[in-house]
């Protein structure tokens, strides 16, 4: 029995299913005197010959027949999860009985200890089976803690409102990679790790376009050479790109998901800035569309305090029309912002249809800043009219409308060359101030309207000659050249006005008075034209 | 003479000429068992003879001679680390009378010359299954080793993966020649052994025919 026991302990201690199957041939056989000892495990095929016998004793054993046996009995191999075979031992003749108890001993020690060892199999195969299912677990863990890191970290930079510079920081913080964030032209806004590039390398137009419509049909983060890019395009629109600088190709998911989140972290903080930006500018459009339509004191007062604007100096109304028919209304806008800017001239200004109006807190120079809205336009043609100062916010609107007059009551030719100051307009300034129309109708009437008449039934431009003639001073060259008609032409015309108006221009009485009532008819059809 | 020492593991305890069988799976059993069995030597102030095979276990080993080195309570011993290349594997073979005779010179070297009072010896035991020439006679080895045993105070240990040795027939036969097994930290006189004399008529030596038992026969004890 101590020879049982050892033998029992090696087996459930510590032998393989192999082990413990040689064990128990070999103790057997050391056990009894036998001749034959095999073990047939269930669910394998038994040798041959034994297959009926074993089906036929069942789980309980019993004699089984084997060739040039005496004796042969078929132990079984039990246990508690069951019946595992049988230790098949044949013998001369029938072992001693003590032999046989011994033998019986050994089977159940035997199925004892492959049940042991199946179930000690059985649950290092599902430890194993749970580590790696753990493992697979811990790495999804660990990557969704990584982007709850980067999400939290990023979203802290679009709350905390620390703008690109904030952004980029981050990204850095988070790849360990150098971070640029350019502008839809590949202008640097932002940089954040070391080694800075000065200056920083932009690409052409075209290569830029043809980048970003790239990146944007990839619809995730794009290498292009040692770069890898995220576009931040909010609404559709790209107002950004964010960069990691990768030459030694490092970045790998958990990078590029931060780069992606970075991007659309700039995507809403862009957004924001544009929204903002557009707010403003909404805000300041309708304060000066409130100024120039008309508002009382404290209202006007009240909504540029809040733009943080100080009204309470004094302004002038300064219109600027761009060159006709362009339809680039936007271009002029920047033109005068640039020039009022940099005069300084203001920072309040709208566009009004084909116009810009800005309102002037200073006494600037206007032919130096109309020059500067020229050459910002490249050299193309610009008016200006300039209207008398306001004191107060109901005086908006009155020098709002002096501006435009001022641009269109001189000459045409003159009105190109210079800024006009709706105050040095001269006698204009006496005619507009007239409120009875009829009156200057009738001035106009007495000296002009034969002219005027001729004019209307032949379809002529005697009235127009006539005023040519007489800014100039009479000067022939001069007034033949703003007419743009010949010399001869021009005498021609003169002599057809002496003709039919009966009037003697060498007089300077008559001078005098048909000079006033040229400019009068001019300043009527300033007033009389549709706004 | 000592009746009986501790062997490092709870409870257990070792009688001078004990050879015994441990069987354990895996280098950590392995250490377990070896680890302790040396240390409380040292302690005892013993010889420590002590062949590994698996690099492994020279590491534990090694790590326990620097521990003795500093330690005052391993001072009274001395700890011998050799590898199975230089002793069971000499030149590239196993040889039973040499590998007797080594023991003679070690363990006896060690009582009659060094002066020390007890002999701990421990060999792990995966060298013979290395293939090389001469490996196949352990288990003759084994069984001879008993007559040995009792000529100086002394224990052997032979350390035996399951792992590794792998065969029914040969774990059978390591039992029927080791008078003592240890198993899951407990010591058994083994009801399997058999006396040498019995276990050799039944399992001849080589003949003296084979290469290595030539080689071998050199170091026959005169």
């Amino acid at each position: 029995m101590r020879s049982l026991l050892v033998l029992g302990k090696l087996m459930t201690e510590g032998a393989d299913e192999h082990q413990i199957l040689m064990l128990a041939t070999t103790a057997a056989r050391s056990l009894a005197r036998c001749t034959t000892v095999t073990i047939e495990l269930a669910g394998e095929t038994p040798s041959v010959g034994l297959l009926d016998h074993l089906t036929h004793v069942g789980t309980s054993g019993g004699s089984v027949g084997l060739p040039d046996t005496g004796w042969a009995w078929a132990f079984p191999l039990s246990s508690q999860s069951g019946h595992l075979g049988h230790l098949v031992v044949g013998a001369g003749c029938e072992p001693t009985n003590e032999e046989q108890f011994l033998l019986r001993a050994l089977a159940q020690q035997t199925g004892g200890a492959l049940a042991n060892r199946r179930l000690h199999a059985q649950e290092q195969a599902t430890a194993a089976t749970l580590s790696v299912l753990n493992e697979r677990l811990r790495g999804t863990v660990g990557a969704l803690q990584h982007s709850m890191d980067i999400h939290t970290r990023l979203t802290a930079v679009a709350v905390s409102g620390e703008g690109q510079e904030g952004i980029a920081l981050a990204v850095h913080e988070l790849t360990g990679l150098q971070v640029a964030i350019e502008d839809r032209y590949g202008n640097l806004q932002a940089w954040a790790g070391p080694h800075r590039p000065e200056p920083y390398p932009k690409d052409s137009a075209a290569c830029r376009d043809r980048l970003i419509a790239r990146a944007k049909r990839e619809a995730r983060p794009l290498r292009e050479g040692a770069r890898v890019l995220a576009v931040a395009q909010p609404r559709g629109d790209t107002l950004g790109v964010i960069v990691l600088v990768d030459p030694d190709r490092r970045a790998g998911d958990q990078e590029l998901m931060a780069l992606e989140h970075g991007a659309t972290i700039l995507a809403m903080e862009l957004a924001r800035v544009q929204s903002l930006t557009e707010s403003k500018l909404r805000l300041r459009r309708d304060v000066v569309d409130e100024l120039l339509n008309g508002t009382d004191e404290e209202s006007g007062l009240a909504r540029a305090m809040a733009l943080g604007y100080d009204l309470q100096r004094p302004h002038r109304v300064v219109v600027v029309e761009g060159p006709e028919n362009t339809g680039d209304n936007d271009a002029l806008f920047q033109a005068v912002r640039r020039a009022a800017r940099d005069e300084p001239a203001g920072s309040l200004l709208v566009a009004r249809g084909a116009e810009v109006v800005l309102l002037a807190d200073t006494e600037s120079d206007w032919e130096h800043l109309r020059r500067a809205v020229v050459r910002d336009l490249g050299d193309r043609r610009a008016r200006m009219g300039i209207g008398e100062r306001c004191e107060k916010v109901v005086d908006f609107p009155r020098s709002y409308r002096q501006a435009k007059l001022a641009l269109r009551l001189p000459d045409r030719w003159e009105r190109d060359a210079a800024a006009i100051r709706f105050d040095d307009l001269g006698v204009y300034r006496l005619l507009i101030g007239i409120e009875d129309l009829g009156e200057i109708d009738r001035f106009v009437e007495h000296w002009l309207g034969k002219l005027l008449e001729y004019d209307a039934r032949r379809g002529s431009e005697l009235v127009r000659t006539l005023a040519h003639h007489l800014e100039r001073g009479g000067n022939y060259e001069l007034t033949a050249k703003s007419l743009i008609v010949h010399r001869s032409t021009l005498k021609y015309r003169l002599q057809r006005i002496r003709q039919i108006a009966d009037l003697d221009l060498s007089d300077p009485d008559i001078w005098f008075n048909l000079h006033l009532a040229t400019r009068a008819w001019s300043t009527l059809g300033v007033l009389r034209a549709p706004r | 003479m000592t009746t009986s020492m501790s062997m490092g593991l709870p409870g257990v305890s070792l009688a001078p000429g004990d050879h015994i069988c441990a069987f354990y799976r895996g280098s950590a059993e392995r250490d377990e068992i070896l680890v302790p069995y040396l240390r409380e030597g040292l302690r005892a102030g013993d010889k420590c003879i002590c062949v590994t095979d698996d690099p492994l276990a020279s590491d534990s080993v090694r790590a326990l001679a620097i521990e003795s080195a500093t330690d005052p309570d391993l001072a009274f011993g001395h700890l011998q680390h050799l590898y199975s290349e230089s002793s069971y594997l000499l030149d590239g073979f196993f040889g039973i009378e040499r590998m007797i005779g080594f023991w003679e010179s070690a363990v006896g070297g060690a009582v009659d010359r060094e002066g020390f009072g007890f002999v701990r010896a421990v060999g792990e035991m995966t060298w013979a299954l290395s293939g090389l020439p001469g490996a196949e006679d352990l288990l003759t080895y084994e069984s001879r080793l008993n007559d040995f045993l009792p000529r100086y105070p002394q224990v052997v240990l032979c350390l035996y993966d399951l792992a590794r040795f792998t065969d029914g027939e040969i774990l059978v036969d390591i039992l029927r020649t080791h008078p003592a097994v240890l198993i899951s930290g407990q010591l058994m006189d083994n009801p399997w052994y058999i006396e040498p004399d019995v276990y050799l008529n039944r399992h001849p030596e080589p003949t003296v025919a084979s290469p290595t038992a030539v080689l071998d026969a050199a170091w026959a004890p005169r």
